[in-house]
């Protein structure tokens, strides 16, 4: 087993943690952790570390880090347990320093006033997560572990934003101005990208079982699936708009079905064509590198062509195709965000919105949702590839 | 010379294009025959494009310095350290949408060309780090070895033995972080670059078709004609250096 060498290697002295701890240091001194805004659009003061939570909140951020960096250097047997503990639980207790920020500098008496989260607070954000990432690597991967970080600190933050501390915050406005709108995002997005994603899988499926039955087929498939990739999306949404507006026009038997030039429709077809090219290589390649001796081995068992593909290259293939699953759900979840241009609604609408307001905080009320969804997919697919790779019974 | 003629012959006819758009005035009147005004006249099309592969090739230009460098770092002794958490880093940072760190930009940087610039840089460099450490950890041990026995320095291992052999892998690495740019360029345009996305958007506000189609065809043919000059380079590339490497 793998113990020995990560208890040989957990004694020499970490020098990753540190750097990235040194980095983190010098960015939440120089940078500003919060601004105060007097209302949506007119650009705030900002505020220094000392500035926005005091001399006693910055002596606490600066221990923590020293800490982290000291422990690194420690010749400690559990050290990277205790790192991990030390991480999780300051990236779970983070949304604090918001919240005394808002408490310390937001005046009471004017409504509008808000508080944003600065680049000293992000480049924190981000360096505690790089610090964690190295530390659960160092442990080796641990499921339950990664599963519990995850539980502790995003429920940390689930219930620091629903506090009245944080109401403060413009990015939780923008949100209490608009739940409804940001519902209807929600379940618009996931339906435009998990769909996209459903019907290129049964597509894909098609098409790999079609490439494997006539080799013929091979190149110009594959061929035109990479094409589609090629074209950059914007293209698409837009090439899409007048062959479609012209078809809606030429038989207005679509328009009461809800097809239209510009909406989901475009939005879902260029989905499609997008998720194609990772739905079909993924696919056939898990179905035509089952190896052949296994194959031989359940002929041998007497198992007819039919059994053969259901019973041993589906479920081994099995893994490599939740994998082509994951880069297209990915991959959706990003280009739906680019249909809002064209009118499909999603998190993207609020991104261009913002955009087109100048009001950064909605910007963010898009974005960061998208990102949180792509990485949710991305966790869920590989623990769902990694729970279905067939274990041999005998090793 | 047959592997060149696609991208040339692509390239004229995108250049042909930009320049020639107003000759195709008649077709879009019948595209939108319901508008006065059918070719995007607010800018140039050949300084939309100029401007949009200048921010391509700026990007992928210090990307792959960047991705390269930090990949050769990260697999020498001194920096293998790093080697985990820059490879998960890669990973993780590919699972970000490009649009959401077009986005994540604009509070950070504003609007404008600036911010564009800094983003298809960092997401840009992401998949090239990812070549280059897939390149450098996929030459056998055994090669180095070699390198090292007839007497080559470090440094000489690395720069003929080791970047030529990785030298492919991060070649697709550059191509696919080129295909994204582009694709994250055009959408560029609605944070204030001016780039072939701007008559697509403009188009969509106005609701002009005909300006969607002559942005969205540019935009497409730019990229066909990038993704075949990588074509050929690759091809190239292969008949150049394979024969060696399969020794």
């Amino acid at each position: 087993m793998s113990v020995s060498r990560s208890e040989s290697s957990q004694l020499m002295p970490n020098r990753v943690i540190p750097a990235l701890g040194l980095l983190a240091l010098a960015l939440v001194w120089l940078l500003d952790v919060g601004t105060i805004q007097p209302n949506r659009i007119v650009p705030g003061t900002g505020h220094g570390l000392v500035s926005a939570v005091g001399w006693g909140g910055a002596a606490l951020v600066t221990s923590t880090l020293a800490g982290s960096i000291l422990l690194a250097f420690l010749n400690l047997r559990g050290r990277y347990l205790i790192q991990l503990a030390l991480l999780g639980l300051s990236l779970a207790l983070l949304p604090l320093l918001l919240d005394v920020f808002a408490s310390r500098h937001l005046p009471e008496d004017s409504p509008f006033a808000r508080s944003s989260i600065g680049a000293g607070f992000w480049c924190l954000l981000f360096f505690l997560f790089l610090m964690l990432i190295e530390t659960l690597g160092r442990l080796g991967s641990r499921r339950g572990l990664e599963l519990l970080l995850v539980v502790v600190i995003g429920g940390s933050w689930l219930i620091f934003l629903q506090s009245e501390g944080l109401e403060s915050l413009s990015l939780v406005r923008e949100f209490n101005a608009r739940p409804a709108k940001f519902e209807q995002a929600f379940w618009t997005h996931l339906a435009l990208a998990f769909g996209a994603v459903a019907i290129s899988a049964v597509l894909a499926f098609g098409l790999a079982l079609k490439m494997m039955r006539s080799p013929g087929w091979q190149r110009p498939i594959l061929g035109l699936v990479s094409f589609l990739q090629t074209i950059p999306s914007l293209a698409v949404f837009g090439l899409l708009i007048a062959p479609l507006s012209a078809l809606v026009a030429a038989f207005p038997v679509l328009e009461t079905l809800g097809i239209r030039g510009i909406g989901w429709t475009p939005a879902l077809l260029a989905l499609v064509a997008y998720s194609l090219l990772p739905m079909v290589r993924n696919t056939f390649v898990a179905l035509t590198e089952v190896p052949e001796n296994l194959a031989d081995a359940g002929r041998g068992m007497g198992m007819n062509e039919r059994q053969l593909f259901f019973k041993l290259k589906l479920p081994l293939a099995l893994p490599v195709i939740i994998e082509g699953v994951r880069i297209t759900t990915i991959q959706a979840i990003g280009l739906t965000a680019v249909a809002a241009l064209i009118g499909a609604g999603g998190f993207g609408s609020f991104i261009f919105q913002g955009l087109g307001q100048a009001a950064m905080d909605l910007v963010l009320l898009g974005a960061l949702p998208t990102i949180a969804l792509a990485l949710l997919a991305d966790a869920v697919f590989t623990m769902l590839a990694a729970s279905l790779k067939p274990t041999p019974a005998t090793a | 010379m047959r592997l060149w003629l696609p991208p040339v012959l692509l390239a004229v006819l995108l250049c042909g294009l930009s320049a020639g758009m107003p000759a195709l005035e008649p077709l879009f009147h019948w595209v939108q025959p319901d508008k006065q005004q059918v070719i995007y006249e607010r800018e140039s099309f050949l300084f939309l494009l100029q401007n949009h592969l200048l921010l391509v090739l700026i990007s992928a230009a210090v990307g792959t310095l960047v991705a390269v460098a930090g990949g050769i770092f990260a697999t020498r002794p001194s920096g293998r350290d790093f080697l985990p958490l820059v490879s998960q880093v890669a990973s993780i940072g590919q699972t970000f949408p490009p649009v959401a760190v077009l986005a994540l930009a604009v509070p950070v940087l504003g609007f404008g060309e600036a911010p564009i610039l800094v983003a298809l840089m960092l997401y840009g460099l992401l998949p090239i780090l990812r070549n280059t450490l897939a390149g450098l950890e996929g030459i056998s041990p055994a090669v180095k070895e070699a390198a090292r026995g007839m007497g080559m320095s470090p440094l000489q291992v690395l720069v003929r033995a080791e970047l030529p052999l990785a030298g492919r892998v991060i070649l697709a690495g550059i191509r696919t972080s080129v295909t994204i740019n582009i694709a994250t360029a055009a959408i560029g345009s609605t944070i204030g670059a001016r780039t072939l996305g701007d008559p697509v958007i403009a188009g969509l506000v106005n609701g002009n078709t005909a300006y969607v189609l002559q942005g969205a065809i540019l935009i497409g043919l730019l990229a066909l004609a990038t993704d075949s000059l990588f074509e050929a380079l690759e091809r190239t590339w292969d008949r150049r250096f394979s024969p060696q490497v399969a020794v």
